[in-house]
C-alpha cells in the first residue's frame, strides 16, 4: 500500500497470517519533520460484526519506529459498510523525538451504483481530517475505485493538497 | 471539476457495461430448482452464467454474512482456488452467495467450507447443494 498526503508519504507492506491480525513494515518519508524512518507495524482486529448486508470492524493499530522506542504510535481504526454506504474513522497518537501529536480522520461514502463481483467499483466520499501539528480540520471530497485486487483512492483540498492511496492485494 | 463530475456520472454505465452484453438464458432454469424444499436465492444471471458448460458437477451455494465488498471477497475466491477438489468458483455479491463447483465424487463438507470462509473473515450460514 502506498500513501501520499500533506504530512508524509509512505510505502506499507503487510502480511496477515490470519484475518485477526497483520504485521508489516511501513517506510515513511515525513514531510513535516523532514525525516525518513520505518515503522514495524502490528494491527489487531478487536471486533468484527458480519450481517447479511453489512460488515463492521474495529482495529487496534500500532507501530514502532526504526529510530528507537521514542518513536511509536498506537490508535484505533474502525469502519462499517454495506454495499451502498461506508463510514470509517482513524485515530493515531504519535510519539516522536521532536514533538508528539495526534492524527485522525472521519470518512463517509456512497456507492453511486452497485457493481457485481469483478466489476469496476466506485465510491464517492467525504473525508475530514485533523493533525494537531497543523490545527484545524480539513474537509474534502474523495473518490475511490477498485477492480479485482487493485484499489486507488484520492482526494484534493486546496489547504492540504493531495491525499492519495494505492493498494494491491497479493 | 466539471470533467470530474461528468466522469463520476458516467461511471455507472462503465461499471455495468459488461452486463449489457449478457442476456439471461432461460435454458434449463436451474436456479428455479428446489433444493431441500427451498428455492435458490441467487442472482439468476450470475448463477446461469456460472453453471453454463458445467457437466457432472455438484454446485454448492453457500450463504455468507459480511460479504459486502468485492475487494474483500477476492480472498474467498483465492482460498477456494487452492482446493484441488474445486472445479470453479464465483461470488454473487448481490445475494451474498458463493458458488462452488465440485467434482461429482467429492464429499461436500460444510464444516470445512465454514472454516475456509471464516479464515477470510466472513461467516458461512447455509449450504445448498445442486447436482448437474
Amino acid at each position: 500500500m502506498a500513501f501520499s498526503g500533506n504530512m508524509y508519504n509512505s510505502l506499507y507492506y503487510h502480511f496477515s497470517p490470519t484475518y485477526r491480525y497483520s504485521v508489516g513494515i511501513e517506510s515513511v518519508e515525513d514531510k513535516f519533520f523532514n525525516q525518513q524512518y520505518s515503522y514495524f507495524r502490528f494491527t489487531y482486529l478487536l471486533n468484527r460484526r458480519n450481517t447479511e448486508n453489512s460488515q463492521g470492524n474495529l482495529y487496534f493499530q500500532s507501530g514502532l519506529s526504526s529510530d528507537g522506542l521514542d518513536g511509536h504510535f498506537y490508535g484505533l481504526h474502525g469502519d462499517w459498510e454495506t454495499r451502498r454506504w461506508f463510514i470509517g474513522f482513524n485515530y493515531r497518537d504519535v510519539k516522536n523525538s521532536l514533538k508528539n501529536y495526534t492524527d485522525q480522520f472521519l470518512q463517509v461514502g456512497v456507492a453511486p451504483y452497485l457493481g457485481a463481483y469483478g466489476d469496476f467499483h466506485t465510491w464517492i466520499m467525504i473525508k475530514t481530517k485533523k493533525n494537531t501539528l497543523l490545527g484545524d480540520w480539513s474537509t474534502f471530497p474523495v473518490l475511490k475505485f477498485f477492480k479485482g485486487n487493485f484499489l486507488i483512492e484520492f482526494g484534493y483540498n486546496d489547504q492540504t493538497e493531495w491525499d492519495a492511496q494505492v493498494m494491491y492485494r497479493f | 471539476m466539471k470533467i470530474l463530475l461528468a466522469f463520476v456520472f458516467l461511471l455507472p454505465a462503465l461499471g455495468n457495461a459488461q452486463d449489457t452484453h449478457d442476456h439471461h438464458s432461460h435454458e434449463g432454469h436451474l436456479h428455479e430448482q428446489m433444493v431441500d424444499g427451498e428455492k435458490l436465492e441467487v442472482d439468476v444471471e450470475r448463477f446461469d452464467k456460472f453453471v453454463k458448460g458445467l457437466k457432472d458437477k455438484q454446485i454448492a451455494v453457500v450463504s455468507v454474512k459480511g460479504m459486502v465488498c468485492d475487494f474483500c471477497a477476492q480472498g474467498i475466491e483465492k482460498t477456494f482456488k487452492k482446493d484441488k477438489t474445486v472445479a470453479k468458483i464465483d461470488v454473487d455479491l448481490n445475494k451474498g452467495k458463493v458458488f462452488i463447483a465440485y467434482q461429482m465424487n467429492t464429499k461436500i463438507d460444510f464444516e470445512k467450507i465454514k472454516k475456509m470462509i471464516v479464515s477470510n473473515g466472513q461467516n458461512a450460514t447455509k449450504l445448498q447443494v445442486l447436482k448437474l
